[in-house]
């Protein structure tokens, strides 16, 4: 059902006619057959876009960079923010960068290292969205995390009202999140639009840009990574216990500038360029690595610094029965993960590229330690899955990361697959909500989005849904907003839940 | 192949956006990120590479609708294939192929763009793209003497090309390869009134049944004068000739070669010297169908292994624009005494379409230009007082957006350089 004609006018008359459209043509493209798709170019625009949905009570929903095939929509009014993508300001002094929802990390990251400074990319990778938000990259380990580095922010309400957060409600200042000024981050999630943000930036070791040569997809470093005082390595354990001793030293030792969970498929999907190459290499780590492991990135500020950082890595290695994987002692290896995993650009490779989606399960803000149990259950179930054929063959681990120096982390665990194989699709439904239910039966985590329905993840948490719908109608009293009932609490079922991938003449009618 | 051949590569896309931007690794900040013209321009996620294959998806499942909208988007796309090459850094699958198919789609169900339409008008009645075209094809070569390779046999063919043929301000460049060709003592002919299009621009535009007639046309003419070797100056000339030709097995032992390539080896072999001085500071635009479309065709015949990988037996390799032409025209220019090359931020294959491919040039002007506009931009951005390219088209459209804007950069050919500089 497409919206009235003099409806659409008015939408028309707030974007211009260049930047709205429900013809089929362009609907397919979001794969959502009832949607109106707007191109705010500012927040003005934005703020009078919503406006309108809550004169007409239609439902809305936005994006900004996007990634994976969301769910098709059946919101009417589909906000493409892809128009806002200028960087508002990047300050040095106070160490934060002010971006649009269309910026994307590998930009602003970009622009970054010429200053000496970096931010964090989520594990989605650098083509997305640079907003701070709440993604965790692989670099969290000295970027933090995104919800830890969002900062002043303005943020258009499922009202349409223009609330500037932190600093910014009092001062034109973006250094900070929580005020003076009103402080709402806790509640950002939960509906609205956010048009401006500033994110915390940080100290980068490394060169202002790599020095490539060669042509896609085999890029190389012209220099060695130990030319740039950067060197990276990756070491497996004899048990989880002493992986998890390891990475709490390097974190105490504060001498790693990335710690990266990865599992070798991992590794192998980041180095190869092909399917056929990722397999075969995955193949041979397998059979190297003793246990459970992860990539580590050691980036020196100085000659002595990184000789330090080196020697005190070998020491902890040495005390926790770690083995470096040879592989990556090679100069072109080691330097193809180096950029790889700096720039985050192969998240793809890891995800997409086998059999063309992925569904993960996925705790953010804990410990490692904490929830591995959980996640080494998962492990097993998966493998049932492999055994039968039904995800990739890979080596089925989970990985995970230290963030802020270890005192914070995030764990996950994937299956890759064939979407478009009922079998496949219906498999990694069924794990999902297997692992779901565990993570909440045993206190480990809490799945949202989709895996268990919201009410019975609520009554285990304080019943914070309540709360939230709350806050929701107190924000939404129009319910134009999205109704996700979206939680941050604990897990959270990371890329596409399965469901998306329901025949488009079933969707239709629903 | 046919769109429909390509449906497992379409349900690949995965929407990760990849193909907006240059590759990853080569974003250097928010200037000159963008590898797309289409998505650049018009926003619409519709107007990317993975907006397309979505919608080829959509069709695929629910049938073909063929709305004012669909054609808007099918035909301001430059064909240029950057989507292609940064997709394929990291995922196996194909992108441009199945955007072409689903072109070439359109024009067979006569769904077509009535400008393109009258530029194929113009090549099934006059053998050229250059609509309106007068007089005889090579009338350029007036009182030049270059020998009729139709009529005597000749080590080199220099096939000219429609716009050079035709347009007064690109015969110029026909002369001067005919000069430097004779200086360098090579054995030439060229093919007169026998020379006809090359059918890769329409191929590009989508109309598949005239590129493979002019193909087969030409391939008759060249194989009955025993023409080994081909040279030409224009990139979609090139690309027809070596790798449309070839993906068709039409193009049998011929060596097909841009002259930025038999320049290059000329000055290798020392019959080419470039000895006068060009005092200038330029930088080098990489035409589309030179760099990552030039690649050559690679033969695969093979099918999807069942299962929940994307793989095949055998293992199929991708065209990633890794083999493109990249380096012959660079290493002519660095051979012009006098000349500094500066690089702009997107070069090889990731380089910014001129904006005239896949007919954009015809069909929609004022994206064209618009296109250019970007690159000339990023030209100046180098400290360049001329933007040096391999191709006519391209050339005509950086003229033509030069003049739009008032910007003060030069354009030239790359042959116009080595003429100064022999």
């Amino acid at each position: 059902m497409a919206i009235k004609k003099d409806v659409y006018k008015e939408f028309e008359d707030v974007v211009g006619v260049e930047n709205i459209s429900d013809d089929p043509a362009i609907k397919a493209a979001y794969r959502s057959p009832d949607i109106t798709v707007v191109l705010p170019g500012n927040t003005e625009e934005v703020a009078a876009v919503i406006r309108l949905c809550n004169k007409h009570r239609i439902p809305y929903k936005a994006q900004s960079t996007g990634w994976l095939l969301f769910a098709p929509t059946y919101d009417f009014i589909f906000l493409d923010l892809r128009r806002m993508n200028r960087i508002i300001e990047i300050n040095e002094k106070n160490m934060y960068a002010v971006v649009e929802p269309y910026v994307i990390s590998a930009e602003l990251q970009g622009e970054l290292f010429k200053r000496g400074m970096i931010c964090n990319v989520k594990g989605s990778g650098s083509t997305c969205t640079a907003l701070a938000m709440s993604g965790h990259g692989h670099m969290g380990l000295t970027t933090s995390t995104g919800d830890r580095n969002e900062l002043a922010t303005e943020w258009v309400t499922d009202e349409g009202e223009i609330v500037r957060i932190g600093t910014l409600g009092a001062s034109d200042e973006w250094f900070c999140g929580d005020g003076p000024g009103p402080s709402l981050r806790g509640i950002l999630r939960g509906g609205g639009v956010i048009t401006k943000q500033a994110t915390k930036v940080y100290h980068w070791p490394g060169p202002s840009e790599y020095p490539l040569e060669g042509l896609s997809p085999r890029y190389k470093l012209t220099k060695k990574p130990s030319e740039l005082n950067m060197m990276v390595r990756y070491f497996s354990f004899p048990s989880i216990e002493k992986l998890i001793e390891a990475e709490l030293k390097i974190g105490e030792a504060e001498i790693a500038f990335e710690l990266m969970g990865f599992n070798p498929s991992m590794v192998s999907s980041n180095i190869t360029t092909s399917n056929e190459e990722d397999f075969a290499t995955l193949d041979r780590f397998t059979k190297e690595v003793q246990g459970p492991g992860f990539m580590v990135i050691i980036a020196g500020n100085y000659d002595e610094d990184f000789a330090y950082k080196k020697k005190v890595l070998a020491q902890i290695i040495k005390e926790t029965g770690g083995q470096s994987l040879k592989a990556v002692e090679d100069p072109d290896v080691e330097a193809t993960l180096l950029f790889q995993c700096t720039r985050v650009s192969a998240s793809i490779r890891e995800t997409f590229r086998a059999g063309g989606m992925f569904s993960s399960m996925m705790v953010q803000g804990q410990r490692y330690d904490n929830h591995v149990r959980w996640l080494e259950e998962a492990a097993v179930w998966k493998r049932e899955l492999i055994k039968k054929g039904l995800v990739i063959a890979d080596d089925g681990q989970q990985f995970g990361w230290g963030e802020e120096q270890g005192h914070l982390g995030h764990t996950e665990i994937f299956c890759r697959y064939n979407p478009y194989d009922e079998k496949s699709s219906e498999a990694v439904q069924k794990w999902m909500e297997r692992v779901g239910k565990r993570a909440l039966e045993g206190c480990f985590a809490v799945p949202s989005m989709g895996v268990l329905p919201v009410d019975v993840v609520g009554k285990k948490v304080s019943n914070y849904h309540i709360w939230f719908g709350k806050l929701k109608k107190a924000f939404d009293p129009n319910g134009v907003g999205e109704q996700t009932g979206f939680s941050y609490v604990g897990a959270d079922s990371a890329a596409a839940h399965t469901s998306i991938y329901e025949k488009p003449e079933k969707a239709a009618k629903e | 192949m046919a769109i429909e051949d390509y449906r497992g590569d379409v349900e690949m896309c995965c929407r990760c956006s990849a193909c907006k931007h240059i590759p990853l690794q080569k974003v250097k900040g928010v200037e000159h990120s963008e590898a797309c013209p289409s998505i650049s321009r018009y926003n619409f996620h519709a107007y990317s590479g993975s907006g397309r294959l979505l919608i080829a998806k959509e069709m695929l499942t629910n049938g073909f609708n063929y709305t004012d909208k669909l054609l808007d988007i099918v035909y301001n796309c430059q064909m240029c294939g950057a989507c292609d090459i940064s997709c394929k850094y990291a995922m196996d699958m194909e992108v441009l192929l199945p955007i072409n198919e689903f072109r070439i789609r359109c024009v067979e169900t006569g769904h077509t763009h009535p400008a393109l339409d009258k530029v194929i008008k113009s090549l099934r009645q006059q053998g050229t793209m250059v609509p309106g075209a007068k007089g005889k094809r090579a009338a350029w070569a007036q009182g030049l003497g270059l020998k009729d390779a139709t009529k005597e046999k000749v080590e080199v063919y220099y096939h000219v090309g429609c716009l050079t043929s035709y347009d007064k301000d690109y015969q110029k460049l026909a002369k001067a390869t005919a000069k430097i060709l004779k200086k360098a003592g090579i054995d030439f002919g060229i093919g007169y009134e026998n020379e006809s299009c090359c059918g890769g621009r329409a191929f590009q535009m989508g109309y598949k049944d005239d590129f493979l007639k002019q193909a087969r046309k030409n391939m008759a003419m060249l194989k009955k004068a025993g023409v080994k070797t081909l040279v030409t100056g224009c990139a979609d000339g090139y690309q027809a000739f070596k790798v449309l030709y070839d993906r068709y097995n039409l193009k049998g032992e011929l060596e097909v070669l841009h002259i930025s390539e038999y320049f290059a080896r000329l000055i290798k072999e020392g019959k080419l010297k470039l000895n006068k001085k060009v005092n200038m500071a330029v930088t080098y635009h990489d035409p589309c169908y030179l760099g990552r479309l030039g690649e050559p065709w690679i033969h695969w015949k093979g099918k999807r292994v069942p299962g929940y990988k994307f793989v095949f037996d055998p293992p199929k390799e991708y065209r990633r624009g890794t083999n493109g032409v990249y380096e012959p025209p660079r290493e002519v220019l660095k051979s012009i005494p006098g000349l500094k090359l500066a690089e702009m931020d997107r070069i090889k294959e990731y380089a910014w379409c001129c904006g005239a491919g896949g007919g954009v040039n015809v069909s929609n002007p004022e994206f064209a230009s618009w296109t250019a506009t970007e690159r000339i931009e990023e030209a100046e951005s180098t400290g360049a007082e001329a933007i040096v390219t391999a191709c006519p088209w391209c050339e005509q459209n950086f003229n033509q957006a030069i003049k739009e804007s008032g910007s003060n950069l030069k354009v030239y050919d790359i042959v116009e350089l080595v003429e100064k500089a022999v």
